[in-house]
């Protein structure tokens, strides 16, 4: 299949609304205004945990330009779950609209809508809370803990654990020659798009309410908002903007409720959004972890047995919090040929933002403790790294090809260490260590003595679409206009990630026209067939496969309108650049002559529809190798040379597949050495501005060089599997690897920040 | 109160009642409806408002509008010459440099004022250019590459 030329698969396309977005044209939903509109402001709760009892908006409602307020006491108080996926989705409903009892610093109490943006942020602070306080837990252990406070009724704290084994995991420790165990913890990070949240609702005197939101979900969105307002969804409306962003924070529901409250009390359009810092609190975090590993491996590096048992905070609500923990189960079983494994996960609740979904979701938490640990049992016995990756790592020839198709983290590591100069760096570092040995005297008068160099890898792993767990379905439309190009209708909501871009070149290869002959709707639930919702690394696996269907779809109606044209049969044509029908006999027709002849000779329109559900499961792989310097003095990490390798079974779009990716290493680097969200006693979120949390700026990012191997097999369109989410899994037990080996500790936390390395020091000494 | 006269893309604009504490970013986006500096943190931290204040390029989040009367003020909107791409606009596009878009207008202000004064920067120099424009999507790998070949195009027109 590969062998095949392509005009567009392959190439580099940039993304399909670039030039408004270098020309500041674009409009994400921050930057619509509506005749009438309002805007709004939330008040959220600054204790971790209390009961509301009495909001005072006396105050508030005096102030000229202020419209509505929306509380918990005259809005709808039906529970959901935000992170619901479609209707029919089962998981455990916690959050309102407006909490009366606050569950976290940040929870939502009530909301003003007013004039302006001024005035409505004046609204809010003049809006007095009574609270009456309750015991807090704020972290995994006081929430679990013997008659702690239960944070809702209908669940416990410790939420229903998932467990998934295969094997004899016992029988596989008592045969091990030794058995390692260790206990690994993650840090809480913001996915930090650069757009912040913001919702626009507009709810009109036909009882309809449509909403502009920044959202991954709509059709999802639709069905929380039918549900909390009890609205038919034929009067609810969403509509996705151009996205600045989102990385998983975007699939709940947050702004929608508040806002389309005030919109149905004032019958005007609201534009709600959050601050820096409320998108920080109030969206969604990485869910933090605590990850305990149980090893058994031979004395050949053949690892016999593994265990993980897994704590996710999840924070105060019940989000998506058995779907991480869910799909981090999977993540375990598909790097290596262990014959036993298990795992047993479970989500924990506590007064602190709530978590949900991030890139990787639950994969960067597995896999550091998975990578970490690999790295520390080579060392501890004293065997080679990269000979243990190789004795256990799947090959096409170990799996089943049917469940697992054709997975290559080998030849990611294989191609990354040729790339990197493993070999040559790795001698770089004896000769240096046994020529200084510690006292030369160069080494001791060199002004860089303090630095210590190190060389780690990890290899990472993340699936394809949802299939396994449920339904994995897209619809999509493709309409002929009457000069023969294409408008696409589509579900899907590109949050930067080329999604869209792939979806029209797929279509333009197949249909011999340019990616500029197509344009693209994007989700609209009154307009665009359903679609899921953008996350679980879907778009190439599941949306480009339905994309391919649509394009056959719409190839042969072109074809048998041309035959008909022509008077000859199908098997004679075929389509050629660039939107032509010829015939074997040298007859051709453009596809606007063919549209003409549709129209006016069969009265019929030239629309393809499809339906695509994914069937198949597969797993994309990548290997990441990083040589660090670090300052022993300041405990600085410099990154010196960054190698990443993708398995991504065909690149559709080369310079998405590479954006993608470099926007994942920065993403882990920041996991690894940086980002982290604190809190204080109160739970309080301490580093609550771009300034003290951490990201990694441009002159921070080492250089570095991609490559994918391309061996694709997968059911996905033309072999092609996910890179967005599997791009930033592998960085940070890459990086800490690379540290452990430069200082000779043994890391067991995120992130190696000053403070990580100075708390390494003394646990050492 | 005396409306204040803003030069924004070489028109002025009569702005009426603006408050002491109002920021440049308040008047441009709500006021004026130029929306392409983006509003990303308020703090001066992450870049997507900048825009060049006589040649220089600062956060409009933390600028007060009444203290750019009599200045220059060019936003990504005042960049193209009548729907000409600039060269960085045309390499932020053909290099792959744009995703989400939302930090793309503060990162074209940021080299811009780089390549006003600096017309052939090292990579590193280009990167310590950037250190106030947070990006979460491009790993800023393109970006440096687009700005780097922005200069080499510009070069050339230079010369012919």
């Amino acid at each position: 299949m590969n062998n095949k030329e392509w005009r567009l698969i392959g190439s580099g396309v940039p993304i399909f609304d670039a030039k408004n977005k270098v020309t500041g044209k674009t409009r994400y939903t921050g930057d619509i205004k509506l005749p009438h509109m309002l805007y709004g402001k939330l008040v959220l709760s600054d204790k971790a945990h209390a009961r509301v009892l009495s909001i005072d908006t006396s105050e508030a409602e005096k102030l000229e330009g202020v419209r509505a307020i929306a509380t918990p006491f005259n809005t709808s108080s039906k529970k959901y779950n935000s992170a619901l996926r479609f209707v029919d989705h089962d998981i455990p409903k916690t959050e309102t609209i407006f909490s009366q009892t606050v569950r976290f610093v940040g929870d939502r109490i009530c909301a003003v809508a007013a004039v302006d943006q001024k005035t409505a942020d004046k609204a809010a602070k003049l809006i007095r809370v009574e609270y009456e306080e309750l015991p807090a837990v704020l972290s995994i252990e006081e929430a679990m803990a013997e008659g702690a406070i239960q944070l809702h009724d209908n669940v416990s704290n410790h939420l229903n654990e998932i467990k998934v084994s295969v094997g004899d995991v016992e029988k596989g420790f008592r045969e091990a020659d030794f058995i390692f165990e260790d206990e690994y913890e993650t840090p809480i990070v913001s996915p930090m798009a650069m757009e912040n949240h913001v919702s626009i609702a507009d709810f009109d005197d036909e009882g309809k309410l449509t909403v502009y939101s920044s959202t991954q979900n709509s059709f999802a969105i639709r069905n929380i908002l039918s549900d909390v307002f009890d609205l038919p969804q034929s009067k609810v409306r969403v509509i996705k903007p151009t996205l600045g962003g989102a990385f998983g924070s975007k699939i709940p529901a947050v702004l929608e409720g508040p806002a389309a409250a005030l919109s149905m009390m004032t019958r005007q359009p609201v534009m709600l959004n959050f601050t820096r810092k409320e998108t920080l609190v109030a969206s969604r975090t990485r869910h933090g972890a605590k990850i305990r590993l149980k090893t058994g491996i031979n004395k050949d590096g053949t690892i016999v047995a593994q265990a993980y048992d897994v704590l996710t905070n999840t924070g105060a609500y019940v989000g998506s919090a058995y779907n991480v923990v869910g799909a981090m189960s999977h993540k375990v079983f598909k790097s290596y040929r262990i014959p036993n494994i298990s795992y047993t996960g479970a989500a924990v609740l506590t007064n602190l933002p709530i978590a949900g979904a991030m890139r990787g979701y639950g994969s960067p938490q597995a896999i550091f403790a998975q990578q970490r640990q690999l790295h520390a049992i080579a060392k501890r016995l004293d065997m080679d790294i990269v000979t243990l990756q190789r004795k256990n790592l799947v090959t096409p020839e170990t799996v089943d090809p049917v469940k697992m198709g054709s997975p290559r983290p080998l030849d990611c590591m294989e191609r990354g260490m040729e790339l990197f100069g493993w070999e040559d760096k790795l001698k770089w570092k004896e000769n240096k260590n046994t020529i200084n040995n510690g006292t030369d005297k160069q080494e001791q008068t060199d002004s860089r003595r303090n630095v210590k160099r190190g060389v780690g890898f990890a290899i990472g792993c993340h699936g394809n679409g949802v299939y396994g767990a449920h339904r994995d379905f897209i619809g999509l439309r493709l309409k002929m206009n009457d000069d023969g190009t294409f408008v696409l209708e589509t579900g899907t909501h590109d949050m930067g990630n080329s999604l869209i871009t792939s979806q029209m070149m797929i279509v333009a290869e197949e249909l011999q026209a340019q990616v500029n002959d197509i344009s693209a709707v994007e989700a609209d639930t009154d307009l665009t067939p359903w679609n899921l919702g953008d996350y679980s690394s879907r778009g190439i696996f599941v949306t480009g496969s339905a994309c391919l269907k649509l394009a056959y779809a719409m190839k042969d109606l072109i074809i048998e309108m041309a035959s008909a044209m022509f008077q000859e049969p199908v098997e004679n044509l075929s389509l050629v650049p660039y939107r032509k029908v010829r015939s074997t006999l040298g007859k051709e027709a453009s596809f606007q002559e063919i549209f003409v002849y549709a129209q006016r000779e069969h009265e019929t329109d030239m629309l393809a529809q499809v339906s695509f559900g994914s069937l198949a499961a597969r797993t994309s792989f990548g290997a990441h190798f990083v040589q660090v310097e670090v300052d022993t003095q300041t405990k600085e990490v410099h990154l010196l040379d960054y190698v990443a390798v993708h398995d991504v079974g065909k690149a559709i779009n080369r310079m998405s597949l590479e954006g993608q990716l470099e926007g994942g290493i920065q993403m882990g680097l920041g996991y690894a050495l940086s980002e982290q969200m604190t809190f204080d006693d109160q739970g309080r979120l301490i580093n609550n501005n771009l300034k003290k949390y951490k990201m990694f700026t441009a002159s921070m990012m080492p250089e570095i060089k991609i490559d994918f191997v391309e061996e694709g097999d997968s059911p996905g369109p033309y072999g092609g599997k996910s890179i967005g989410e599997c791009a930033t899994v592998p960085v940070a037990p890459a990086v800490v690897n690379a540290v452990a080996d430069a200082l000779g500790y043994d890391f067991h936390t995120m992130p190696i920040d000053v403070e990580g390395i100075k708390l390494m020091e003394t646990l050492e000494s | 109160m005396e409306p204040l006269i803003l030069n924004i893309n070489h028109r002025n604009y009569q702005i009426f009642q603006v408050e002491k504490n109002e920021t440049l970013l308040s008047v441009l986006r709500y006021r004026l409806d130029i929306t392409g500096p983006k509003e990303g943190c308020s703090t001066g931290d992450c870049g997507a408002c900048k825009v060049l204040l006589d040649g220089v390029a600062v956060n409009a989040c933390t600028t007060l509008a009444h203290r750019c009367a009599g200045k220059t003020i060019i936003t990504i909107e005042g960049i193209a010459d009548a729907g000409n791409l600039h060269p960085l606009q045309t390499a932020f596009v053909e290099k792959g440099a744009v995703q989400c878009g939302f930090c793309t207008p503060g990162m074209i202000i940021s080299a811009k004022a780089l390549l006003d004064v600096n017309p052939k920067p090292s990579r590193d120099e280009i990167r310590k250019a950037l250190d106030n424009n947070l990006c979460r999507c491009t790993g800023y790998v393109k970006i440096v590459d687009a700005i780097e070949e922005a200069a080499e195009m510009m070069r050339k027109d230079d010369h012919e």
